[in-house]
């Protein structure tokens, strides 16, 4: 009896094994993958993404000057922005270009098709969020830089020998900024934007593709930008285009953290693996194969959602571990860094659904668990724990592996 | 057949369950250690870590006095005591720096006392401002023994021009003494806490755990080691992180004729730790190099080639010139080979030692961001 059942548990797995191997794209046209992110209409490349590599070094510009004293209220918005309080043109970045482009950060914020197109209401609380921490940096931490920070006081801590700039609460502004910009503008716009079907399939998307039909006075087809668009928001800044792992870490936000989590062996080969994804969605997209562009959607999206889950648990668990030090300067900066990873789970994308792994309530929940009385001078290792399990029960990785 | 690849998959699961178990972090030397490390923590507190802090207190408060009797009565036999006992100071704490634990640990002692290169653009700005809270974490590089080293050679060309400038600067005389008086609260605070009750509370920590005594100044030590004495004082203005050398990141940049004496105080004290003597004592206990020997009985002879590069390094640097700055511009590979023995160092302390220990590292390079 127990035999027969192995023969037949063998013999199911069997098919299922060759459903699942044979399940996709059957009838879809071959793919030919090349060996980088080259790709070729009449011998001219069809990749662009300019947009956004303008936002990302918008991006930069203003991590930099969130640290800037010398910056007011006002300036650090209109970078934000690239407008003023009514709308009107500035030219807030050092960088001519920037200042010459119409784009801003602010506009693709929490923007995405899938989760903000019936959310605006949400959408418009994050971009406010947002604004609120870059007024707080200059009129509550830039207004204090000379004093000592304490519980309930803003000021300066030390962090070994550098110098941290907290909030009342213990919250570096700059950190919170810069950590949730990767959710809510480069993984919203990546995963739950560009990627979407919604986007790559709108109008007569498909019909174009097919048919080789190209976007006014470019080379691409609008499905192979909108594709591109979303390598863009990770490889912009990337020397090679073709071949950006060469030079992983080009940027200070998404690229730099699917570095982070390359390095960390538990995880080694994920950035392989985003970029294999790409590159065949990309070739899929190219030989009209749409289920089998969608398969490499979905890895990137899961992928992605895992960098910004790893980085969450892993600066809790550092700051954990600060905190048990008493190193309250290292935690607080750990634990800022964590603070806005938490606010990007936000932006992660569920397999299988058109949302979030996290909602706007989980997200809420946790922040607030942080930042509760004094913040982070309050906060305890059993808290950071609990949030952490919390986290990594959403995904396929445990805290310990996260943690280090 | 399927006899087969059933017994191979339980062979597989039974490997797999078990290579699980091998993960566990048992330390070699574990099941026998039972060296009585609260022993080993009263010598190091009584034969090494409370002299030292002794000598440093004794020292920095004597510089504290001359510098305040040099800014009431500026003299060139003033300006000549006051450098004197600037250099005796500095070069004690190089024998302390390591100790960052307890209350040096919850001062930030060390990046209170000794981060260069110092910030002279600040400096200047204090002075003439006349406002200044030197308590800032943003100004542990505009006070300290390089501040003193600025203020006291840097301010002007000749010896006769720095007294001048004192005479006639009196905002330059309140700094002076600002710096030496906090230089000497720090370290009878930290004297006095370790002569008041830290002891004991040290010594009491004698388990095995990462927070321990024993774990976490072995961590500190390290890390003094790895950080300060072979990055901070060689190898960064030796340009091995940089890739060309940056001689103003020299240790006493400004007295030009103490970088390599700071150097060489370093190293000693690093060694007489890990051997548990004290120049400022008689007495030798348990040490890190007694524990080793209990524990390495395999004939590795791992103190002994720690103690032997401990010397390599030390003639090697005896060979340097007195102005690290001089050297770099002269020969620099002199000091990148320094740098490399320091380094071999790094590998015996660090991997070996720790394992025989049962040691964890407890700190990493910060991540930059």
């Amino acid at each position: 009896m127990a035999k027969n059942i192995n023969i037949k548990s063998i013999a199911l797995l069997s098919v299922a094994t060759a459903l699942t191997l044979g399940s996709c794209g059957d009838d879809e046209p071959e793919v030919n993958v090349p060996v980088t992110y080259e790709f070729l209409r009449d011998g001219a490349s069809t990749v662009s993404f300019t947009g956004q590599t303008t936002r990302i070094l918008m991006a930069e510009e203003l991590a930099t000057a969130m640290k800037d004293f010398d910056q007011s209220d006002t300036d650090l918005q209109e970078m934000f922005a690239n407008a003023d309080a009514v709308g009107g043109d500035v030219s807030p970045f050092s960088d001519a270009d920037l200042n010459a482009s119409t784009k801003s950060i602010r506009s693709k914020v929490a923007a995405s098709a899938d989760i903000f197109s019936t959310n605006t209401a949400e959408a418009a609380t994050i971009k406010s969020q947002m604004d609120q921490w870059i007024a707080a940096q200059a009129s509550e931490v830039f207004l204090n830089k000379e004093e000592l920070a304490e519980a309930g006081k803003a000021g300066q801590i030390a962090d070994g020998t550098s110098t941290r700039y907290i909030s009342a609460k213990g919250l570096e502004y700059n950190q919170a900024v810069t950590k949730s910009l990767i959710g809510a503008l480069m993984a919203d716009q990546i995963l739950n934007n560009y990627l979407s079907t919604t986007v790559l399939d709108e109008a007569s998307n498909i019909a174009d593709n097919d048919a080789g039909t190209v976007a006014d006075g470019e080379a691409y087809t609008n499905m192979e930008h909108k594709w591109d668009e979303a390598y863009g928001y990770l490889f912009g800044k990337s020397s090679s285009t073709a071949s950006p792992l060469a030079d992983l870490g080009a940027d200070n936000f998404l690229n730099k953290y699917l570095l982070r989590v390359e390095n960390d062996a538990d995880f080694a080969g994920i950035a392989q693996e985003v970029y294999d994804a790409f590159k065949e969605g990309r070739a899929a997209i190219v030989s009209g194969a749409y289920e089998k562009r969608d398969k490499q959607g979905d890895i990137i999206k899961e992928k992605i959602s895992d960098v910004i889950g790893i980085r969450a648990v892993y600066y809790l668990q550092q700051g954990k571990k600060a905190i048990e030090a008493e190193d309250f300067g290292g935690a607080f900066h750990d634990l800022s860094e964590g603070f806005g990873f938490v606010y990007s789970l936000r932006f992660t994308r569920d397999e299988g659904s058109n949302n979030s792994k996290f909602s706007s309530a989980d997200v809420e929940s946790f922040t607030s668990q942080l930042l509760e009385g004094n913040g982070f001078w309050d906060v305890t290792p059993a808290t950071l724990d609990a949030i952490s399990e919390s986290i990594a029960a959403k995904f396929d990785f445990t805290v310990a592996q996260a943690a280090e | 057949m399927r006899e087969i690849i059933i017994s191979f998959l339980v062979v597989v699961f039974v490997l797999a369950t078990q290579s699980c178990g091998d993960k566990e972090p048992t330390g070699p030397n574990t099941p026998t250690d039972s060296f009585d490390r609260g022993a080993l923590l009263t010598d190091i507190a009584d034969n090494v870590i409370i002299p030292g802090y002794s000598r440093y207190a004794t020292d920095v408060t004597n510089l504290d006095l001359t510098a305040n009797i040099f800014a009431n009565n500026p003299t060139t036999d003033g300006l000549f005591q006051i450098k004197i006992d600037f250099r005796k100071a500095y070069l004690t704490w190089q024998r302390v720096s390591m100790f960052e634990i307890g209350k040096a640990e919850s001062l930030a002692l060390r990046n209170n006392t000794n981060i260069f290169p110092t910030n002279v653009s600040e400096i200047e700005a204090n002075m003439v401002l006349g406002d200044y809270n030197l308590a800032l974490p943003s100004k542990i590089d505009e006070q300290g023994f390089p501040a003193l080293d600025y203020l006291l050679y840097g301010t002007a060309e000749s010896e006769l021009e720095v007294l001048e400038y004192f005479i006639n600067n009196d905002n330059a005389k309140i700094y002076l003494t600002d710096l030496t008086s906090r230089l000497a609260s720090l370290a009878n605070e930290v004297r006095n806490d370790w002569t008041s009750g830290y002891r004991e509370t040290f010594i009491e920590n004698d388990g095995s755990s990462a927070t321990s005594s024993l774990n976490k100044l072995v961590n500190d030590y390290l890390f003094y080691y790895e950080k300060f004495l072979r990055a901070g004082k060689v190898g960064i203005p030796a340009g091995v992180f940089s890739g060309n050398p940056l001689p103003n990141k020299v240790e006493g940049l400004y007295s030009e004729t103490n970088s390599k004496f700071l150097f060489l105080a370093g190293l000693s004290g690093s060694k007489e730790f890990f051997l548990g003597s004290s120049s400022y004592s008689d007495e030798i206990g348990e040490s890190l190099k007694s524990y080793i020997e209990y524990l390495d009985q395999d004939g590795n002879n791992l103190s002994g080639r720690i103690l032997a590069q401990f010397d390599v390094i030390q003639s090697k640097a005896n060979g340097l010139e007195d102005n690290f700055v001089q050297q770099i511009e002269m020969d620099n590979v002199k000091m990148l080979e320094t740098y490399d023995e320091l380094q071999k160092n790094v590998i015996l302390l660090k991997v070996d030692m720790l394992q025989t220990l049962n040691i964890k590292v407890d700190f990493v390079d910060a991540d930059g961001d």
